[in-house]
């Protein structure tokens, strides 16, 4: 599975991008849990954000859906999170 | 007995904060002495929501600060993305340990003070709303942001950014934000959206200037000076003087602003650029302060705040219709043929923006 953040925006509009690839990962299965969770619960457009904040767009596996601070699930969090912190 | 103690108990749930707040300034330790118990007490903040249910239920006015002073409240978010958290300091009180609150606090002061002092503007709305901010939101956080109701702050991965309280115009550019959303309320996308974007910086940056008593030749015209890691390569986020040159580093890359609209960057990211091209009016306004020179607050500062203000600047304005609002306001304002009218048309000539 290929979970990839694309987070724009924020106060200095920096984008950052990071992918993670979790064939062959140990902690796979609960990559997997986390990114379905986060899809089923995902907006398939951009949601609006507010000003300053930041936009994610989360692509697993080619499908993608959107969030927005400050109004992330705990779920979109700790993907988001994880991926832009583990990814490359 | 003295004769105010049958107030204690009704400061619980009816009293408005600036209410205890001036009680509990009051000579008169009998009025001081139980609101200032009142003021420290956990629930206050449960009590201040009560507060402002039951007067907006009543169609009465919510919580205001006073007619000349802010009325602030710091949070603490602890971390955590709850939101407002924990409250930490309010109004009137004195300064504590932690000097992430203590710079939100006077930094919420000191934008107070230019929208009021310089434009006579009573807080964000105009009437007296009270200014929220919460510190320490979620780990490593590297934003700051205005939730509509109030202003976020992160304290920085330590890497790219540091605590986002650093700069003052970091303050007072959220602050703004709130501002914009209750006068002109431009649309956060594309052009509207760069216009919101550059009346934060163009505040933000007046902001820091009144608070030091800087003329425009003084001032560094920098956004976020302070926030930038000590590794960083770059003196800031933006440069108003010289959009474009605010950093050029090898993990954040080059900062991406245009001076003028022969740079105009067209993208979708980033709500259409707002942060991009919000350099081309950051820049405009930069031209027109220099060149009239002295406090950039008072002339165009004035001009720009009549035209965010004024009723006429559509939540859809593009840089042309922005400009040619700010041309008007400055013959309106300082008289045809001014040296301000000039310099505003001037302004905008020198960064491709037509005025029509």
């Amino acid at each position: 599975m290929r979970i990839q953040v694309r987070r724009t925006g924020g106060f200095a509009g920096i984008e950052r991008h990071a992918e993670v690839d979790t064939s062959g990962r140990a902690d796979a299965p609960e990559w997997h849990a986390l990114a379905e969770r986060v899809l089923s619960a995902g907006r398939g457009a951009p949601p609006a954000g507010v000003p300053d904040g930041f936009s994610y767009e989360i692509t697993v596996d080619g499908r993608a859906v959107y969030a927005a601070d400050p109004r992330l699930t705990e779920d979109q969090r700790r993907l988001v999170s994880r991926v832009l912190k583990e990814g490359a | 007995m003295t004769t105010h103690g049958g107030f204690e108990p009704v400061f619980c749930t009816v009293v408005p904060p600036h209410v205890l707040d001036r009680l509990a300034r009051n000579d008169d330790p009998a009025l001081s002495g139980p609101a200032r118990r009142t003021l420290v007490r956990d629930s206050e903040l449960r009590a201040r929501r009560r507060v402002t249910t039951e007067f907006s239920l009543a169609a009465a006015p919510a919580v205001k600060a006073p007619s000349d002073q802010p009325l602030r409240t710091i949070y603490d978010a602890g971390h955590g993305t709850e939101l407002p958290g924990t409250e930490v300091r309010a109004e009137g009180r004195d300064p504590g340990q932690d000097a992430t609150v203590n710079r939100a606090y006077s930094g919420l002061g000191a934008t107070f003070d230019l929208f009021l002092k310089a434009y006579r503007r009573h807080s964000i709305d105009g009437d007296g709303l009270p200014l929220d901010a919460t510190v320490h939101y979620d780990e490593g956080y590297n934003n700051a942001f205005w939730n509509g109701e109030q202003m976020v702050f992160g304290d920085g991965d330590g890497e790219i950014f540091v605590d986002f309280t650093n700069s003052i115009d970091v303050i007072g550019h959220e602050l703004t934000h709130g501002v914009t959303q209750y006068t002109a309320n431009l649309t956060y996308y594309g052009q509207p959206g760069a216009l919101n974007e550059s009346m934060s910086d163009v505040f933000g940056a007046l902001i820091k200037q009144y608070s030091l008593g800087q003329t425009a030749a003084e001032a560094d015209w920098l956004i976020g000076a302070g926030i930038l890691a000590p590794d960083v390569t770059g003196t800031a986020l933006r440069s108003m003087k010289a959009p474009g040159t605010a950093y050029d580093d090898d993990v954040l890359g080059k900062d991406p602003q245009p001076a003028t609209m022969d740079d105009y960057v067209r993208t979708g990211r980033d709500n259409g650029g707002v942060h991009i091209n919000s350099g081309i009016p950051n820049h405009a306004f930069y031209l027109a302060a220099t060149a009239l020179g002295g406090y950039a607050w008072e002339k165009a500062g004035l001009i720009w705040y009549d035209v965010l203000t004024g009723g006429e600047l559509s939540p859809k304005a593009f840089f042309t219709d922005f400009a040619g609002l700010t041309v008007k306001a400055a013959r309106e304002r300082f008289g045809d043929g001014g040296d301000e009218f000039q310099a505003v048309e001037k302004a905008w000539e020198q960064v491709g923006v037509r005025i029509l």
